[in-house]
């Protein structure tokens, strides 16, 4: 696994690493050197998320020790916001004419995708989804099923990039508090809206387990627009109490109540939420995978990231991870020790 | 004619950022794609769109393309054609 995020997830211990917040309500991600993953030549045309996206592609396919991927999955719900900003504005400033190649090849959502296989030179299986909050899932659900047909693994990830300009279009739509907002506060000022967010998070896919898996996908389900009460049926009916929950939950009071229908099913499991470590963001759910998959094999929190939450129950054997996208695309995941 | 050269030189490491480049380590004569500055065919694409932006000149024909981007100096000859007398 590997996440470029707003915390320093890419390199070092993220258990003794300290907490980075913003009261900007946007979460800018810790960019790495990229330097020594992608050549200068190829740098040099590259936007930010292209850039993120292909890094941590590379640097997860380096820690499993593939250095071919077979299938490779991804799922983004924008893609690459600054090629399509500078693309569009290329229309409007030079009338239709003379305009660059490169935003425009850059601007599709599986560009992130044909870089991960140009670089690697992987001829197999490609393919990006782009449904919003459920764009990291059918990702994943379509990797588990290459993985059923026999495929011995899968490249499988998400990313996500937030612009100056998105960030204001979005604002103009109530995604985000109207108020300056202290992400260590996020849980404890309910309001209108989350802060934004983003990064890229890429996983190795296996059908069994290797001695390097963090954790094992045991059930998966993923529902739309649910109203509580089926939304309550579904999440008695996915799990007995896990023994750990980690939670999507973002301080927006419009869909608060979700997570109280998750409170109620489960009452007393430890809860962590992760909105204030990554922001909001469609594919948000891909680094809340890959922190409830580093807690299972580590088997502790990264104290200064959740302060005030006492010890874990040890040893921590399953985890149910819920996380919803606006209200609107609901996802459950539950996780177990391999 | 030399400041022309140069200013296109600029142009074309703005254009296609060519980080840790200056202009005066390419050489007029140097090749653009392959060996010198090692440019690929979406660079050709973003050379096109340089001429027409900054020099108001479209290359329509490919064939022709390939000659006039050989290199600083074939470029530059080419928009010194272009320009009013």
């Amino acid at each position: 696994m590997a996440a470029i995020s707003p915390q320093p997830t890419f390199e070092g211990d993220i258990f003794s690493a300290q907490l980075v917040h913003t009261d900007s309500n946007l979460l800018a991600c810790a960019e790495p050197d990229y330097k020594p993953f992608i050549p200068g030549n190829s740098l040099r045309r590259m936007t930010r998320v292209l850039k993120m996206g292909l890094t941590a592609a590379l640097k997860c396919s380096q820690e499993s020790g593939i250095t071919t991927p077979g299938p490779i999955v991804t799922g983004t719900g924008k893609g690459s916001l600054q090629d399509t900003e500078k693309f569009i504005k290329e229309i409007v400033e030079y009338k239709e004419t003379a305009l660059n190649p490169t935003p425009f090849i850059q601007s599709t959502y599986n560009s992130v995708n044909g870089l991960i296989a140009l670089q690697q030179k992987c001829t197999a299986y490609n393919n990006t989804f782009v449904h919003r909050g459920f764009s990291f899932e059918n990702a994943l659900l379509d990797s588990m099923m290459l993985l059923q047909e026999g495929a011995t693994h899968t490249l499988t990830g998400a990313f996500e990039e937030i612009t100056k300009e998105h960030f204001y279009i979005k604002s103009r739509i109530g995604f985000w508090k109207d108020q300056p907002t202290d992400s260590r506060e996020l849980y404890r000022h309910l309001s209108p809206g989350s802060i934004a967010g983003e990064g890229a998070t890429f996983f190795t896919l296996t059908g069994t387990p290797t001695p390097q898996s963090y954790a094992a996908i045991s059930d998966f389900r993923m529902l739309y627009k649910p109203t509580g009460n089926k939304l309550t049926i579904a999440l008695r009916a996915f799990t007995e109490a896990p023994d750990l929950i980690i939670t999507g939950r973002n301080g927006d009071s419009n869909f608060e109540h979700y997570y109280q229908e998750l409170d109620q099913c489960f009452p007393g499991i430890p809860q962590l939420p992760f909105k204030h470590l990554c922001g909001e963001y469609d594919t948000a759910g891909a680094f809340g995978l890959w922190l409830a998959a580093r807690i299972l094999k580590a088997q502790q929190i990264p104290a200064a990231w959740f302060p005030g939450i006492g010890h874990l129950p040890t040893p921590v054997h399953s985890i149910l991870f819920y996380n919803h996208f606006y209200g609107e695309q609901h996802v459950m995941l539950k996780l177990e020790k391999v | 004619m030399e400041e022309l050269k140069k200013k296109l030189k600029e142009q074309i490491i703005e254009a296609l950022n060519l980080q840790d480049t200056k202009p005066e380590d390419i050489d007029d004569n140097a090749p653009l794609f392959g060996e010198g500055l090692g440019l690929d065919s979406i660079d050709s694409l973003e050379l096109m769109v340089l001429l027409e932006r900054q020099y108001h000149i479209k290359v329509e024909d490919p064939r022709e393309g390939r000659k006039i981007l050989q290199s600083v100096q074939s470029m530059a000859e080419f928009i010194q054609s272009k320009q009013p007398a």
